[in-house]
C-alpha cells in the first residue's frame, strides 16, 4: 500500500466514524430531548448554547447550573452573557444581515453591527437605536487601523485580528467622529454601514424599507393601506405603471401613500460612492427626490426634510405609535424614534431574539403570551437587550 | 332627342335625389358617394387677401372636392356655398360664418361633420379632427395659443343617489352576459375570429364584466350604448331591431334593478355635482404642428381603424390587427402580437415628403407596458425585420433609433441606443421624440429633455428612403418585432424639431382635459363660486384631477375669509376610498390671494381618482370637512379586530450551531483560537458550506463535509502545536509508539478524557453518551493504530487527530 492509498483510507476511515458519531449523537440528541426531563446542568448548557453560541466551560457550567436549581434562571443567563462569544458571535450574527441589502450574514464586521452589540453591551436604550448620536469604535485595539467614515477598514481588521468586542468597543458620537451635525444623526441608520446599503443611488425609500424590515419586523406589503391620502407621493411613481392606472390603485398608492411622507425624512442624506461615505447636505435636497419627475407631474415635489406619519390614522394604528410623540417633524432623527418608539420595534426586537434563542418562531398561545410578557419588560425596563436574551433563555431554557 | 331625354331623366332625378339629402341640415347616416366627377381645377379669381389665399390652401383646396362639401355646397347647390369652386373669394366669405378662427374646434363645420353631417370617414369624429385641423391651419399659430378660455357654468346639479356597478360579475353573468354571449360574442370577444373591441361578449366573464360597464348606463337604462347600438344605430340586431333592443333594454333592467341605489350621507357637506364632460372644456396647449405630416390621437375609441388627422392627404390609416384596443381617454393599446398599420400606398406621402426635406421627427407619447421588452417596434416605417427607412423602438430601459440614410445600411444600421444606464424608457406615460437632421443625424428627448446620446452614423441623406416601405405602430410589419404598450398620440413631422419645438410639444400634455366647476355657492355665499379642477380620463381605468382652485365667475366677487378644509372628492353618491389627496387640505381663500380671472389655487398636487360607469355618467362632487360655516366631522372607521393568531406546527426543540457558532465551539473545545493562521484559512474556506440557520431539517451532508474538515484542522493545530497539547494532555508523550499509546484503554484514557470532558462537558444528560462514544474512539484507535508492525514515527499524533476530529466534527458540536 502506498503512502497516498494509506492517507485516503485514513480520512476515509475517519469520515465513516464521525459520520456514525454523528448520526448516533443526532439521534442521541434528540431521543434525549424528547423523552428525559432536563434538570438544572441541562437547562444551563443548552442556555450557554443558545447566548453565547459555544458550549460553557465545566466551570461556568457548574455556576450556572448552581444558578438555575436555585430559582434564578435569569442570573445564569446574565452568567452566560459574559461570554466573549456572546457579542463576537451571537450578536455580530444577529445584526449583520440588517446591514445589507441581501441580507446577508456573511458581510464583514461594520459600524452599524458595532454599534448595535456596543450598545448591547453598556444597556444603552434601545429604543435610541434608530436616533442616537451613536457609534462605537475600537481606539485601543492595537493592529488595526483608525475609525474612518471613508472605509471599513477599522472594523473589518478588528474582526479579522479576533479582537475581543466584548472590551475593546468604546461608546463615541457620530458627531464627534465623522463630522455630521448632532441633530443629524440618527442611530444606526446614519452609520456608514446603512448608508452604503441603503442610502446608496435609488430614491432613499430603501432606508425605509429595510428599517422597517429590520427593526418593526414588517415588510411594505404588511403596511398596504390604500385609504390615505396619496398627496405626499413623490412624481416618480407612476400612477398608471404600462398604462393601467388599476395597478397604482390597489397596490403602489397603499405602501407610498405612507412611506413617502415618512422617507421625506431622508431628504438631505446620500451614500457619496466617490468618497465612500455619508453625506448630509443640511436644507439642501438631494437630487434623487427629484429623479423622473415626468412620470407623474402633479405629483408632490420635495421641498424640505419635513415628515408626517400617516399611519398614526387607519389600520396601521397596530403597529402602536408612542402617543406622547407628535407624529410629525423634521429629519431623520425624530422619524427615527417615531418607529422605535412603537409597540412593533419592541415586538419585534423580542421576536428576534425569541428566534435567536428559542430557534422558532413563537408557535402557541403560551409563546405569544411569554412574548408579550417579555415586551412590556423590555419597554419598562429600559430597553435592554440583555434583559429580553436572559429572560427569552429561561423560557427556552428546557423543562 | 326624347331617346336622350329619357336617358337624361334619372339621371335629373338622382340628382335632385342627391341635392335633397344635402338640404336642410337633416343629419345623414349615409356615407356620401365617392365616385362623383373630380372638380375641375380652379381658374377663378386669384386670392383677395393673404387671408383669403390661406383659406383656399388651407381649407377650400381641401373641401372642394365633389365627395366632400363640394358635392353640394357648391356654386349652384346649396347654401352656404363655402366649397364653390367658381370664386374662391366668394367662398371665403361664406365661410367666415362657420369658423371659429379663435378656437377651431368650436367652428360650425367641426360640429357638422362631427354629427355626421356628410362625413366622409367611417368615424365621425376622425371628420370632426380633421376639419378641426384644416381651420387650425387657415387660422395659422396665432389662433392656436394664447387664448383666454371662457369658463361655462355647468348645470346646476344636486348630488343625487346613484348607483355604482358590483365589484363582481356575478350578476352580469346572470343577466347581459348571456344574451351578449349568445348574439355578439362573433365579433366582441377575444377569441372571435375578427376580435372586435370593446370584448362585453368575452367568454371570461370577468373581461366582459370590465369592458360591458362603460356601455350601461345605471341611471337611465335606455341610454345604455348597449341597446342604443341596436335601437337607433340599427347594429347587428339578431332579426327585428327594435325587439332586439327591446330584449337587451329588458336584460340591463333585470341588471340595474339587481343594483341598489347609493344614498348620499346627509351629513356630507356636499357641492353641487357634474360629470366630466360637462366641464369646460381646455383647449390643447400651443402645440408645435407647422410640418405635421402624419397624425394620430387615437380619439375614434371604437371599430378598428385610427385615424390620421393631420390633414395632409392622403391620410394614413392604420387598420388594428391582432391585440390591439382602444384606451380610454384618446389612447391605443397594443397587447401582445398586435399591430396597426398603414398601407404603403397611403405611407409613402411620408417618404416623398421627407426625403424632399431631409429631415423628420417622430413624436410620440407612450407609456411602455413593461421595461423588459426587447427588439420591441413602437413606432416603424419599414418593410420587415431587415429594411426600414426608420424605427423608434425600445429594447428594455433604452430608446433605440434605426434611420436609414446615406451613412448606414439598408436596415438603419448602427442602430443608436439610449445610455442603459439613463433607464430612458420608463413604464409611464412618457413623451418620446425622434428627430433627424442631416447635420446631427438622431437624436432623442423623452419628456422634453434631449438625452445627449450621438447619433452612431451621424448625419447623412435620406433619398434612398424606400417609398413602397409601410407605417406600422406597436411591432415590425411582418409581426416579427412585437412592442406592448399604450399609445395615446403619434405624429410625424417632415422637420427636425427643435429643442425648443420639442419642449414646448411636452408642456402642452395629451389627451382630453376638462376645467371642472364643483359649484359650492350654497355653502360659501360667494356668488357664483366654484372649486375648479383640471381634470381628464387618465387611462382607461380612471381620471386624473389637478390643480383645485377657488374662484367665482361673478368678475365682482370677492371670497372674503374663507376657510377650506378636508376636501374629498365623491363620485355616484359615495366618497371615493383610494386617492384623497386633498384631505390634508387646509387653506384659506382670502382676498389678498385671490385674483378675479384665476381664482386662488389650492394647492399643485393631482391625484387619481379610479373610473367607475365611465365618463358620460361618472358624477362628481366634492365634500368637505369645513367650507366656510359649514362642518362636517369626519370619523374613520372602527379597526377591524386582528386576526386570531394561528398556532404553528410543532417545531425542533434542538437546532444547529452556525457557521461562526461551530467555529467558535470548536476553538473553545480545543483551546485552539480561531485566529490560528490554517485554521482561519480553512474556515475562510468552507464558512459559506456550513449551516446558516438553527432549522435540524435544513441539515446537507455537504455541510457535515465542511465541518469534519474544519474540525480536522483545529485538531490538527491542537496536536502539532506543543504549548497547547501539553496543556491539553498533560502527561502524554506523542513521541511514542501507537500502540504503546493506543494499546490499552488505560493508556487511551489520557487522551481520550480530556477530549470528552471538555467537548461532551460532564453529567450533562442531553449530550451524547459518554460510553458509546468512547467505544466508538476504541474501535478508531484500534483500526488506526494496527499497522502491522510498521507504523509511521508520527502515527500517534495521528491517532490523537483523528480521534479529536472524530469527537469534534460530530453532532457533540454541531447540535445545541
Amino acid at each position: 500500500m502506498s503512502t497516498e492509498q494509506g492517507g485516503i483510507n485514513q480520512v476515509a476511515k475517519m469520515s465513516s466514524s464521525i459520520g456514525k458519531l454523528t448520526c448516533a449523537a443526532l439521534a442521541l440528541g434528540l431521543l434525549a430531548i424528547g423523552v428525559a426531563q432536563a434538570g438544572s446542568r441541562e437547562q444551563a448548557k443548552r442556555m450557554h448554547d443558545r447566548i453565547a453560541g459555544v458550549p460553557p466551560t465545566a466551570a461556568v457550567l457548574d455556576q450556572m447550573a448552581a444558578e438555575i436549581a436555585a430559582g434564578r434562571p435569569l442570573a445564569a443567563a446574565n452568567i452566560a452573557m459574559q461570554s466573549s462569544a456572546f457579542y463576537n458571535v451571537t450578536l455580530k450574527n444577529f445584526v449583520a444581515p440588517w446591514t445589507n441589502r441581501e441580507q446577508s450574514v456573511f458581510v464583514p464586521l461594520n459600524d452599524y453591527t458595532a454599534t448595535v452589540i456596543g450598545m448591547v453591551r453598556d444597556d444603552e436604550p434601545f429604543d435610541t437605536v434608530l436616533s442616537a448620536d451613536i457609534l462605537y469604535t475600537a481606539p485601543g485595539a492595537s493592529g488595526v487601523a483608525a475609525y474612518s467614515p471613508a472605509n471599513n477598514d477599522h472594523f473589518d481588521q478588528l474582526e479579522q485580528t479576533g479582537a475581543d468586542l466584548k472590551t475593546v468597543l468604546v461608546k463615541q458620537t457620530q458627531s464627534g467622529l465623522n463630522g455630521i451635525p448632532a441633530a443629524a444623526t440618527a442611530g444606526v441608520m446614519t452609520s456608514r454601514a446603512a448608508a452604503e446599503a441603503f442610502f446608496i443611488a435609488g430614491t432613499n425609500r430603501a432606508m425605509f424599507r429595510f428599517t422597517l424590515m429590520n427593526h418593526l419586523c414588517r415588510d411594505m406589503e404588511q403596511m398596504l393601506d390604500t385609504s390615505r391620502p396619496p398627496d405626499r407621493i413623490r412624481q416618480d411613481v407612476s400612477r398608471s405603471p404600462g398604462g393601467d392606472s388599476r395597478i397604482f390603485l390597489n397596490n403602489c398608492i397603499g405602501c407610498h401613500s405612507g412611506m413617502d411622507p415618512l422617507a421625506q425624512s431622508f431628504a438631505y442624506y446620500q451614500y457619496d460612492e466617490t468618497l465612500a461615505r455619508l453625506v448630509y447636505t443640511a436644507g439642501q435636497m438631494q437630487p434623487k427626490y427629484f429623479n423622473n419627475s415626468d412620470n407623474f407631474k402633479p405629483g408632490y415635489v420635495t421641498p424640505d426634510d419635513h415628515w408626517d406619519n400617516y399611519w398614526r390614522k387607519g389600520p396601521n394604528q397596530v403597529v402602536g405609535w408612542d402617543i406622547q410623540l407628535p407624529g410629525t417633524g423634521n429629519g431623520a432623527k425624530t422619524m427615527g424614534q417615531e418607529l422605535a418608539r412603537s409597540d412593533a420595534f419592541a415586538a419585534c426586537q423580542v421576536e428576534k431574539v425569541f428566534k435567536t434563542v428559542c430557534f422558532r418562531a413563537p408557535a402557541d398561545a403560551t409563546d405569544r403570551a411569554r412574548v408579550q410578557v417579555i415586551k412590556n419588560d423590555f419597554k419598562a425596563g429600559g430597553y435592554k437587550i440583555k434583559q429580553v436574551f436572559a429572560e427569552t433563555a429561561a423560557y427556552c431554557m428546557g423543562d | 332627342m326624347s331617346r336622350a331625354m329619357n336617358l337624361l331623366r334619372p339621371l335629373v332625378l338622382l340628382a335632385a335625389l342627391s341635392l335633397a339629402a344635402c338640404g336642410g341640415g337633416a343629419e345623414t347616416k349615409v356615407n356620401p358617394i365617392i365616385n362623383q366627377a373630380p372638380v375641375p381645377n380652379y381658374t377663378g379669381p386669384a386670392a383677395a387677401t393673404a387671408d383669403i389665399q390661406a383659406f383656399k390652401i388651407n381649407l377650400w383646396e381641401n373641401l372642394k372636392e365633389s365627395n366632400r362639401c363640394g358635392g353640394c355646397h357648391n356654386a349652384t347647390g346649396q347654401s352656404p356655398r363655402f366649397a364653390r369652386n367658381d370664386d374662391v373669394n366668394l367662398a371665403y366669405q361664406d365661410a367666415l360664418a362657420l369658423v371659429n378662427l379663435t378656437q377651431p374646434d368650436m367652428s360650425r363645420l367641426v360640429a357638422k361633420v362631427s354629427g355626421g353631417h356628410n362625413c366622409w370617414l367611417s368615424a365621425n369624429s376622425a371628420c370632426g379632427d380633421t376639419m378641426t385641423v384644416w381651420i387650425r391651419n387657415w387660422a395659422g399659430a396665432v389662433a392656436t395659443g394664447g387664448k383666454t378660455i371662457q369658463l361655462v357654468a355647468p348645470p346646476d346639479r344636486s348630488v343625487g343617489s346613484s348607483k355604482t356597478f358590483p365589484a363582481d360579475s356575478v350578476l352580469y353573468s346572470s343577466t347581459i352576459h348571456p344574451l351578449v354571449r349568445q348574439f355578439c360574442a362573433r365579433c366582441h370577444a377575444s377569441n372571435a375570429g375578427t376580435p372586435v373591441s370593446p370584448y362585453f361578449a368575452d367568454a371570461n366573464v370577468d373581461a366582459a364584466y370590465a369592458a360591458a360597464r362603460s356601455k350601461i348606463n345605471l341611471d337611465n337604462t335606455s341610454l345604455s350604448r348597449l341597446e342604443v347600438r341596436l335601437r337607433d344605430e340599427f347594429h347587428n340586431c339578431w332579426g327585428d331591431c327594435a325587439t332586439s333592443a327591446a330584449t337587451m333594454l329588458q336584460r340591463i333592467d333585470a341588471f340595474a334593478n339587481g343594483v341598489p341605489l347609493t344614498q348620499v350621507d346627509p351629513s356630507l357637506v356636499v357641492s353641487k355635482a357634474l360629470t366630466l364632460y360637462e366641464g369646460t372644456v381646455a383647449a390643447g396647449g400651443n402645440r408645435y404642428e407647422s410640418n405635421v405630416i402624419a397624425l394620430w390621437e387615437f380619439k375614434t375609441g371604437m371599430g378598428t381603424t385610427a385615424f390620421d388627422t393631420s390633414g395632409q392627404e392622403p391620410a394614413i390609416n392604420l387598420t388594428f390587427s391582432g391585440d390591439v384596443s382602444w384606451v380610454g381617454g384618446w389612447g391605443m393599446k397594443v397587447g401582445a402580437g398586435g399591430k396597426a398599420q398603414g398601407t404603403s400606398s397611403s405611407s409613402k406621402k411620408l417618404a416623398d415628403r421627407i426625403k424632399a426635406t431631409g429631415e423628420y421627427s417622430i413624436e410620440a407619447w407612450v407609456a411602455p407596458a413593461n421595461v423588459v421588452q426587447e427588439d420591441a417596434w413602437i413606432v416603424s416605417y419599414s418593410g420587415g425585420p431587415t429594411a426600414r427607412n426608420t424605427t423608434l423602438g425600445q429594447r428594455a430601459y433604452q430608446y433605440q433609433m434605426q434611420t436609414r440614410s446615406s451613412k448606414t445600411d439598408a436596415n438603419g444600421a448602427p442602430i443608436t441606443l439610449t445610455r442603459d444606464t439613463d433607464r430612458d424608457a420608463q413604464a409611464s406615460l412618457q413623451h418620446v421624440v425622434l428627430s433627424y437632421d442631416p447635420v446631427n443625424g438622431q437624436r432623442l428627448y423623452v419628456n422634453g429633455v434631449a438625452t445627449g446620446d450621438v447619433d452612431r452614423a451621424g448625419g447623412g441623406n435620406l433619398s434612398d428612403w424606400d417609398d413602397s416601405f409601410a407605417l406600422v405602430l406597436g411591432n415590425e410589419t411582418s409581426g416579427t418585432r412585437p412592442w406592448t404598450g399604450v399609445l395615446k398620440m403619434v405624429a410625424v413631422h417632415s422637420r427636425a424639431l427643435t429643442a425648443a419645438q420639442v419642449r414646448q410639444n411636452f408642456d402642452a400634455g395629451v389627451g382630453e382635459r376638462y376645467f371642472m366647476l364643483f359649484n359650492v355657492t350654497q355653502l360659501t355665499n360667494v356668488p357664483q363660486s366654484y372649486i375648479m379642477f383640471e381634470a381628464s380620463q387618465y387611462d382607461s381605468y380612471s381620471y386624473m384631477f389637478a390643480k383645485p382652485t377657488f374662484i367665482s365667475l361673478d368678475p365682482a366677487a370677492r371670497p372674503g375669509s374663507l376657510p377650506l378644509k378636508g376636501m374629498r372628492i365623491g363620485v355616484n353618491g359615495a366618497e371615493v376610498r383610494v386617492g384623497q389627496a386633498y384631505v390634508p387640505m387646509d387653506v384659506m381663500v382670502n382676498d389678498s390671494n385671490y385674483a378675479s380671472s384665476t381664482g386662488q389655487p389650492l394647492g399643485g398636487i393631482g391625484t387619481v381618482i379610479a373610473l367607475e360607469k365611465g365618463p358620460a355618467n361618472d358624477q362628481f362632487f366634492l365634500t368637505f370637512e369645513r367650507i366656510a360655516a359649514n362642518t362636517h366631522t369626519v370619523t374613520e372607521p372602527p379597526l377591524a379586530p386582528p386576526a386570531a393568531p394561528v398556532d404553528l406546527p410543532p417545531q425542533s426543540q434542538v437546532g444547529l450551531r452556525q457557521f461562526e457558532e461551530i467555529s467558535a465551539s470548536m476553538a473553545a473545545m480545543t483551546t485552539v483560537p480561531t485566529t490560528q493562521s490554517e485554521v482561519k484559512t480553512t474556515y475562510e474556506l468552507v464558512k459559506q458550506a456550513l449551516p446558516q440557520n438553527e432549522s435540524v431539517e435544513g441539515f446537507l451532508s455537504a455541510q457535515q463535509v465542511g465541518i469534519a474538515q474544519l474540525a480536522i484542522e483545529y485538531c490538527n493545530a491542537l496536536v502539532e502545536n506543543s504549548t497547547l497539547r501539553s496543556a491539553y494532555f498533560p502527561g502524554v508523550d506523542f513521541s511514542g509508539s501507537a500502540s504503546a499509546l493506543f494499546g490499552t484503554a488505560g493508556a487511551r484514557d489520557q487522551v481520550f478524557n480530556p477530549l470528552l470532558d471538555r467537548m461532551l462537558g460532564v453529567s450533562v444528560g442531553t449530550q451524547p453518551d459518554r460510553v458509546a462514544v468512547r467505544g466508538e474512539l476504541d474501535s478508531l484507535a484500534g483500526k488506526l493504530s494496527s499497522c502491522g508492525g510498521s507504523c509511521a514515527a508520527d502515527r500517534s499524533k495521528t491517532i490523537a487527530k483523528a480521534s479529536c476530529g472524530a469527537v469534534l466534527g460530530s453532532a457533540v458540536t454541531l447540535l445545541q
